[in-house]
């Protein structure tokens, strides 16, 4: 890993240290200053945690039981061939990220669009669509059980009231789905349309108003202008917000706790169950380490893309 | 107060060398302009100066003192950047504050200083307000203040007019002319501006492509430019320049051809004696081409057409054919009427003329503004 | 919610049913979708506000009945544990956006303003950091902690709240940083001032406003932070999310008591979000 700081001279001795440290010249020491304290944070902090994490994947390490044997590849064996891991978590991790990343994509389009307009109570409008940015998601998650509550929730209430059969909202997987996804939707739509506002706040106003001499209709004027010099910034949420949704982790543990009967289970409940509920913490890391391999893929293919799109490489 | 002596200054960044042996002795109290394309290096050599870029090769002197190794606070310069760099988030009076406060200068004297220079740039009323309320010209008045209060030993500027409009920048000009009377300090002044480089420089520098082309006084250069590039870089309307060979002929050197065979002087001949048969330009600056017959001897007479006419009010610009070439001609009288189309005659005083190798920069083989042209000049038809 | 009705159009052709609405309607049309946005968006809160004043016989029948109390929160708050997790999340987001932020404003300066070997592969080093999900390196802190002594304590919980933060905000920092014109910095150099100088008296003070929209939302988050929470303490540092997350599984079905803490635990983010919302929108230049 590139993070060369004057904290990783690789146990040379003090004097010869200091030596080195002192030939360098001063913008090199000024870069290494600047840049130590996050770089001796991230090695301490993720770099050995993962480190110590690969070891324990392929050790026999239960949580209560330090026995430790090397168990080589059977941990990442047994959960690349676990059918739940394979046909429940995956597929479940990735279609929330879809499903959760191009829902918030399309509606924070929109609310931008809307917000970047001057209407009466605009003010107020914004804070209310901010607002979900400031809720944890434990809360929100919370609130949400409790409005689809089966038979006490304000959703219940109202289909009853309609007339129609009550769902059993957390106990089938899909209504438990699609509250997941509905909740997480709430809370990043806000996250999406501050960005994407942003964007919108800075296009230039050239290209509209040649549009405009061209009589061009307004969704023409969206489709072939907005929303090809929106794509960078639309391509940066992309990526940023798809890498986050994978890891979702708080709302799944709230709303559904994986279930019923793992069915809901994403990739990071399944890496904590297997660690602190079954306490095998040799297949939890693996698990953990195979999320990580999966993501770092995708968004090495993201950020390709990401980059064609952009120059974010300097 | 002190000569800056730059010697054999390289700068490379990787692969691309921006400055390449750069001898240059600026004397006390002298005002230096550094000019030339965008890209040639002389942001990079005046950084290099203040210390803000290291030096790959060669020494710099400030004041008798190698500064080489030197931090920028420890150079006694003062510096005005092209986007003024005023701090933000400090007032007009901070600003100018700032590096004295940094020297420990009591506040009573630096309260002193800064009256004095808010006087000679004329903003004492914009002492509390900060950069962003200020307009272009106010905020470069400011960073000029910022360099005054300092009394430093140099002075540098980085293109300072040049976020200005075309108006404040002519004005600006003056200003900064009419400072040097009042402040004498060693000044070394970047801009990519010819006029500005005329009009300010005690001496001049050309660079091109990281490369000194020629140092001299506004006048030498504009007069005996060292090749083609800075013929070409100074003067507006630029230098005409036409692609002629050396031909031998008749026992003579003409140069051929331009309209018609040149026949040259002896002592030109001599000059260019060893590139017959080889093509040179020649340049010819449009205010040297007169309309009409000319009057002395040692004039060539041309036949051309008149391409178009730019009416200016004091003078005329003429485009003029000649063959398959094309020169402007300066300086018209602008009461003589001419129309695209006419056929006219016109004359180049040949002691006017520069001949270079061929090439972009290519170096100046003969130039008038040098010798005496002695042998009268024919012209063959 | 459709985009043609934002931009107050349809295209011919497609027969929308806008076409059929009256100019005065699509004015009309516009005004009911910024209400369903504001319904969509307010009303779990709201909901959750509304339950947590609620007797608690009154809880399964919220929308029936007029009868609010404060007594929940009351209730709620005479538990030890509430109040001490008030307390710690308090602390650990307060200090943990201190030094999140004391750490990364230097080395997004360094990405800034150096280019070469050493920020490339910091540049690097940063993106593949922040690709790799949390549950990956928190996992095996949890045994990390615990070998260096400091698993369930402050100190425990705060750094690697500070570690989660350097990939993201060192990006974000390199941003605000690009945005202030180097020359600022050259100027202060030359004013005498060393490189620290320039950067402690120059740079940061205009990425101000960026930093400061940052922390406001560093605090929400370290503040609604829960996973880090639930792995690396245990009973002598609660934090508030795990709290509640607990009380849904033990305390199931009393709502008004889970409202209440949730409404409380909300406070911070509705204060910012009534009076630090100027500060990130001007901050983050939206
Ligand atoms: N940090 C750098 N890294 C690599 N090359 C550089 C760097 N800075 C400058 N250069 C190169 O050095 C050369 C000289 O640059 P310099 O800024 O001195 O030009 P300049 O004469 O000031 O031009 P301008 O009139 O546009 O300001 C250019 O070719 C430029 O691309
Ligand atoms: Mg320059």
């Amino acid at each position: 890993m590139g993070t060369p700081g004057p904290d990783k001279a690789p146990g040379k001795p003090g004097k010869s240290f200091a030596l080195r440290w002192l030939a360098l010249n001063e913008k090199t020491r000024f870069s290494l200053l600047l840049l130590a304290p996050s770089g001796i944070m991230l090695i301490l902090f993720q770099i050995v945690p993962i480190l110590i994490g690969a070891n324990a994947s392929f050790r026999d390490w239960s949580l209560y039981d330090p026995q430790r044997t090397w168990v080589g590849l059977q941990h990442y064996i047994y959960i690349l061939t676990d059918p739940n891991f394979l046909y429940l978590v995956l597929p479940n991790t990735l279609l929330l990220m879809v499903s959760s990343v191009s829902i918030g994509l399309v509606l924070g389009l929109a609310l931008a669009h809307m917000l970047n307009k001057h209407f009466f109570g605009h003010a107020i409008v914004q804070t209310v669509i901010l607002l979900p940015l400031m809720v944890a998601p434990v809360i929100a998650s919370m609130m949400m059980r409790w409005i689809f509550n089966d038979q006490f929730g304000v959703v219940a209430a109202v289909i009853g009231a309609l007339g129609f059969g009550q769902i059993a909202w957390l106990s089938d997987r899909w209504p438990s789905f699609a509250i997941i996804v509905f909740t997480d939707v709430w809370l990043w739509t806000p996250w999406f349309t501050i960005l994407l506002l942003a964007g919108l706040r800075s296009l230039p106003k050239e290209p509209y108003e040649a549009a405009a001499i061209d009589a061009a209709s307004k969704w023409r004027v969206f489709t072939h202008v907005t929303l090809p010099m929106m794509r960078p910034i639309m391509a940066v949420c992309i990526v940023i917000r798809s890498i986050d949704c994978f890891r979702t982790f708080d709302q799944v543990w709230v709303i559904s706790g994986g279930g019923p009967a793992r069915q809901t289970e994403v990739f990071s409940i399944y890496a904590y169950t297997e660690a602190f509920v079954y306490l095998n913490f040799g297949r939890g890391t693996a698990a953990a380490i195979i999320g990580a391999i999966i993501i770092g893929t995708l968004g090495w293919g993201l950020y390709k893309l990401l980059n064609r799109f952009m120059e974010v490489s300097r | 107060m002190a000569e800056v002596k730059l010697t054999q200054v390289n700068k490379r960044y990787g692969n691309i060398h921006a400055v390449h042996d750069v001898d240059l002795t600026v004397a006390d109290e002298e005002f230096v302009v550094l000019v030339g394309p965008s890209g040639c290096g002389k942001s990079t050599t005046l950084r290099m100066v203040a210390g803000l870029e290291e030096i790959s090769g060669g020494t710099i002197d400030i004041g008798g003192r190698v500064v080489n190794d030197l931090p920028p606070r420890d150079r006694d310069i003062a510096m005005v950047f092209q986007n003024y760099a005023l701090y933000q988030h400090m007032t007009v009076y901070d600003n100018l504050a700032f590096g004295l406060r940094n020297r420990k200068v009591p506040e009573a004297d630096i309260r002193k200083e800064i009256d004095r220079a808010a006087s000679i740039l004329g903003i004492q009323p914009l002492m509390a307000r900060k950069p962003k309320q200020l307009s272009g010209g106010q905020q470069q008045r400011v960073a000029l203040g910022r360099c005054i209060v300092r009394n430093p030993a140099v002075f540098l500027f980085d293109e300072p007019l040049s976020n200005l409009d075309a108006k404040l920048r002519a004005q600006m000009r003056i200003e900064l002319k009419e400072l040097r009377t009042r402040v004498a300090t060693t000044s070394i002044y970047v801009t990519h501006d010819q006029v500005e480089a005329m009009t300010l420089g005690d001496r001049i520098v050309v660079m091109k492509d990281g490369l000194v082309q020629q140092i001299g006084t506004p006048l030498e250069l504009y007069r005996t430019p060292a090749n083609r590039f800075v013929g070409s870089f100074l003067g507006s309307p630029a230098m005409n320049f036409v692609d002629v060979t050396v031909v031998q002929k008749n026992g003579g050197l003409v140069l051929s051809d331009f309209g018609a065979d040149i026949v040259l002087p002896d002592a030109m001949a001599a000059a260019l004696a060893g590139h017959v048969g080889k093509n040179v330009v020649i340049g010819l600056r449009p205010e040297h081409i007169l309309m009409g017959e000319g009057s002395s001897e040692g004039t060539i007479r041309l036949d051309g057409s008149i391409v178009l006419t730019e009416q200016l009010g004091a003078q005329q610009l003429v485009e003029l054919r000649v063959g398959e070439r094309t020169v402007m001609a300066a300086g018209v009288d602008p009461d003589l009427r001419l129309q695209g189309g006419d056929a006219g005659r016109f004359s180049i005083a040949l002691d006017r003329v520069h001949v270079f190798a061929a090439g972009d920069s290519g170096p100046v083989l003969w130039s008038a503004g040098k010798g005496q042209v002695t042998a009268p000049l024919r012209h063959v038809s | 919610m459709s985009v043609a009705t934002d931009t107050g159009y349809t295209p011919p052709k497609r027969g929308s049913f806008l076409d059929a609405l009256a100019p005065g309607g699509k004015r009309a049309f516009f005004l009911l979708s910024v209400l369903g946005v504001l319904l969509i968006f307010a009303f779990p809160v709201f909901w959750l506000v509304l339950t947590s004043m609620r007797p608690a016989w009154g809880v399964y029948y919220v929308h029936r009945g007029l009868e609010f109390t404060l007594g929940n929160y009351l209730e709620v708050l005479e538990q030890e544990v509430v109040v001490h997790a008030f307390f710690n999340s308090f602390v650990i987001a307060t200090l943990s956006t201190f030094f999140s932020l004391t750490v990364t404003v230097t080395s997004g300066y360094m990405l800034s303003r150096f280019t070469g070997k050493l920020a490339n592969a910091w540049f690097g080093t940063i993106y593949i950091f922040r690709t790799i999900p949390y549950i990956t390196w928190v996992l095996p802190l949890y045994f990390v902690t615990q070998w260096w002594g400091i698993f369930d304590t402050y100190l425990g919980l705060l750094l690697p709240h500070i570690a989660v933060h350097i990939c993201f905000f060192s990006w974000l920092m390199k941003g605000f940083f690009d945005g202030i014109d180097p020359s600022m910095e050259s100027a202060a150099l030359i004013d005498g001032c060393t490189r620290w100088g320039a950067f402690l008296r120059v740079a940061l003070p205009s990425a101000l406003p960026g930093i400061a929209a940052l922390s406001i939302l560093c605090w929400l988050w370290t503040w609604n932070e829960f996973l880090f929470a639930l792995i690396l303490t245990s009973h002598n540092t609660p934090m508030i999310t795990v709290v509640m997350a607990q009380f849904v599984s033990e305390l199931g079905t009393e709502w008004n008591l889970m409202s209440a803490t949730a409404v409380m635990a909300m406070v911070p983010a509705l204060i910012v979000a009534i009076f630090g919302q100027k500060y990130v929108v001007r901050g983050l230049k939206v």
